[in-house]
């Protein structure tokens, strides 16, 4: 007699096979036979309070581990309140599985009841998506689901499952599984495309490495480094990127574009060749494209062909996954050491120096406020090594960007390409599940956090020790600094006074919270906070009127950079003190 | 540039609408476009119209496409002499008796709904010349990208009456 199990109990004996140890989800109708099979399945489900944060959780799981993080809601609202993150997820490349109920397979297309044609809204949200039809189907499914995930460019895979299917009972055939074994990615070059690469690095004088986030996502970090100290090319990284090159080495260059630093842009105007690893010449990194890096050439390392000439033609493509295609590279290279490294690209250096001693990331450090640079470096230097630091998205994600410091992949988490509010605490939440012993925090400004917050019920339930350090400016911050630069000043819908007191709001869910208010108590506020190992929230009120500089305004090229603010009349310092008076 | 592209996807409509869908999102401006469900998976061949820079993207783009087993695609060929030809019968009803009679020994790549794809054999100067191929509803073209996933069933299509 045939072994029959639900299409519910085979999907969870899938994901155990898939090495699952934790799902972020919600619960609804469509989903109950699912949970009611979870109920004793041994997998730990963490009850997320918005599909949209269980979407973040399972991508921060999968930054911060290289592994796919899984979510599962609902059919209908569940599944449409994904989408945000798995945009997200698909903007960025991370492997997410998300797991949708689904009205039974007889109701779709009827209008039942919270049926949401779920594949359909996700075709552009997402790399693929699976509708299972039948429950012998599912381990075969999960597994394509998985590999897809993380094979060739990762990115977020959807696997809808209808209500009947879980229900269903079949005799499953489980595939063997992903093993360790690396995931596929794809390899387009020659080895003459090698020889050229080495040529042109041999023949450059000022060259730049400028790394995305494929460095992280094919572990490439200790080959970009060997290639950095082999050549003694600077590097410039991302913000995808940050962590995959050491902030605090020679050679780096920290983040390039819109924000990134005054000696990091002028490196790339001035550079003769721009070797560009697992990036994609984001229109945030380039600035206008015809005045970007205009007197290089150009190399582009990607897994993905439809990256080559996408935004900046290159003159040379190396199709193929980072890792290996740095490992061929700098074995390329290692023929003629000599050449690798000549004597000329110490003078590059030195006048990248002289651009860092001209206009270094700086910030009022004698302020009686509280700067936000302040708190943010603060953090970062009483930080472990090995803390993850989460970031909301605005200003306070480039402060923390241009003034944490990183020395390791995966330590670094944002939602960079799709720049989704309310994405840092969830995804700190995802983080601090894959590895509780690490210091994870939340770094969040007061706009995000209010998009996310009824999640302080799950890391209170949970125990979940995220630290959580609100960037108080009382206003979307990023888009008063647009309205101050570029719109005349006319603030349009960007006070946020109006908010709780997150400190009251924080201990009524059982979390110790703080408000800093005082310059001087930040550093004590913030040793406390990364010493405990209970979920704690910080609340830095901030100066409200702080901007991110350097700062290349919209259609500008790198080179038109805005390196500090204008100076502010004394009415107008009056003004803002009135607009900002609580 | 107009140009044409042929797709074969998985047994699976999910990433033929997927397809439709990047389309779109690329700014492809459909000319024509035919689909046909086959035991093997769903065959696209549409004639689109984009900027030429954004050609070797958009083909990149679909050959990486998650479901997505061929790409083949076709450039617009005027001059010299064109190995394949596109008839559309409903621009011109008589295309595919046309060009049957200037190239007897055409291969047929696909037929979808009225639009017929033909390679046909070198070395065809005079037959090109009385095909007269700048007539409406002929449109000859050159191969230039082939992105092929897994070994392919060759020419499923049938011939229309000659």
């Amino acid at each position: 007699m045939a072994n029959l199990f639900t299409g519910s109990e085979i999907l969870l004996e899938s994901l155990r096979r898939q090495k699952v140890d934790v799902v972020f989800g919600l619960p609804g109708g469509a989903v109950l036979p699912l949970y009611d099979a979870l109920y004793s399945a041994g997998i730990h489900h963490l009850l997320m309070r918005h599909e949209q944060a269980a979407a973040f959780a399972a991508d921060g799981y999968a930054r911060a581990t290289g592994k796919p993080g899984v979510c599962l809601v609902t059919s209908g609202p569940g599944a449409t309140n994904l989408m945000t993150g798995l945009t997200s997820a698909l903007m960025d490349s991370i492997p997410v599985v998300a797991l949708t109920g689904q009205v039974p397979l007889s109701m779709i297309g009827k209008d039942a009841f919270q049926e949401a044609d779920t594949i359909g809204i996700s075709l552009p949200s997402t790399k693929c998506s699976y509708l299972v039809r039948a429950a012998a189907d599912i381990p075969a499914v999960i597994e394509r689901a998985f590999k897809a995930a993380i094979s060739g460019r990762p990115g977020p895979v959807l696997v809808d499952l209808p209500k009947s299917v879980l229900m269903e009972k079949a005799e499953p055939s489980y595939p063997s599984g992903l093993g360790e074994e690396r995931p596929e990615r794809a390899r387009e070059w020659r080895d003459e495309d090698l020889v050229r690469a080495a040529e042109m690095i041999f023949e450059s004088r000022n060259a730049v490495l400028y790394a995305g986030g494929g460095v992280i996502s094919s572990d490439a970090w200790r080959e970009l480094r060997e290639l950095a100290e082999l050549t003694h090319i600077p590097v410039t990284t991302t913000v995808m990127a940050l962590g995959g090159f050491p902030s605090r080495h020679p050679l780096s260059l920290g983040m390039l574009g819109m924000h990134g630093s005054y000696a990091t842009n002028q490196s790339i105007c001035h550079c003769d060749l721009l070797i560009a690893v697992g990036a994609r010449f984001d229109d945030r990194v380039t600035g206008r494209v015809n005045g970007f890096a205009t007197n290089a050439k150009k190399i582009q390392i990607d897994v993905d062909p439809s990256e080559i000439n996408k935004n900046v033609r290159v003159d040379l493509a190396l199709v193929g996954d980072a890792r290996e295609t740095l490992q061929a590279l700098l074995r390329a290279l290692k023929r003629d050491p000599g050449q690798a490294a000549p004597p000329s690209r110490q003078q590059w250096l030195q006048r990248i120096d002289s651009w860092r001693a001209e206009h270094p990331l700086s910030y009022d450090k004698y302020a009686n406020t509280v700067k936000p640079q302040y708190v943010l470096e603060t953090i970062s230097k009483h930080a472990e090594d090995d803390a993850i630091i989460s970031v909301d998205v605005g200003q306070h994600q480039m402060w923390a960007a241009q003034f944490c410091s990183f020395s390791r992949p995966r330590t670094w988490l944002s939602s960079s390409g799709l720049g989704a509010m309310g994405y840092g605490f969830p995804a700190a939440m995802g983080a601090q599940l894959a590895f509780p012993d690490r210091q994870v925090v939340a770094v969040v400004g007061d706009g995000g956090f209010q998009m996310t917050l009824n999640d302080l019920a799950t890391v209170a339930q949970y125990h979940v020790p995220v630290k959580i350090a609100i960037i108080n400016n009382r206003s979307l911050g990023m888009v008063r600094q647009w309205q101050e630069i570029f719109f005349e000043k006319r603030y349009c819908d960007i006070d946020l006074n109006y908010a709780p007191n997150f400190v009251k709001l924080a201990e009524s869910y059982g979390i110790r919270g703080t408000r800093v208010e005082h310059r001087t108590d930040v550093v004590d506020a913030v040793r406390d906070f990364l010493s405990d190992r209970e979920p704690r929230l910080l609340d830095f009120w901030v100066d409200p009127a702080e901007n991110v500089y350097p700062i290349v305004p919209p259609g500008a090229a790198l080179a038109e950079m805005v390196v500090e603010p204008p100076r502010v009349l004394v009415e107008e310092e009056e003004v803002l003190d009135d607009l900002w008076a609580v | 540039m107009q140009w044409l592209i042929e797709l074969e996807t998985e047994n699976d409509p999910i990433p033929a609408c997927r397809l439709i869908n990047i389309f779109r999102r690329k700014g492809v401006k459909i000319v024509t476009m035919g689909l046909a469900a086959k035991v093997e998976g769903f065959s696209i061949v549409a004639l689109v119209e984009t900027a030429e820079t954004e050609v070797d993207h958009i083909f990149n783009f679909l050959r990486r496409t998650q479901g997505v087993r061929d790409v083949t695609c076709y450039r617009h060929e005027t001059s010299g002499e064109p190995a394949y030809v596109f008839a559309d019968t409903n621009a011109d009803a008589s295309s595919v008796k046309r060009i049957l009679q200037a190239f007897p020994d055409a291969g047929l790549i696909f037929a979808i709904q009225g639009k017929y794809f033909f390679e046909v054999p070198a070395g065809g100067g005079s037959r090109w010349a009385a095909l007269n191929h700048d007539a409406p509803g002929i449109l000859p073209f050159a191969r230039f990208r082939v992105a092929r996933g897994v070994p392919r069933q060759e020419l499923v299509a049938v011939l229309p009456e000659r």
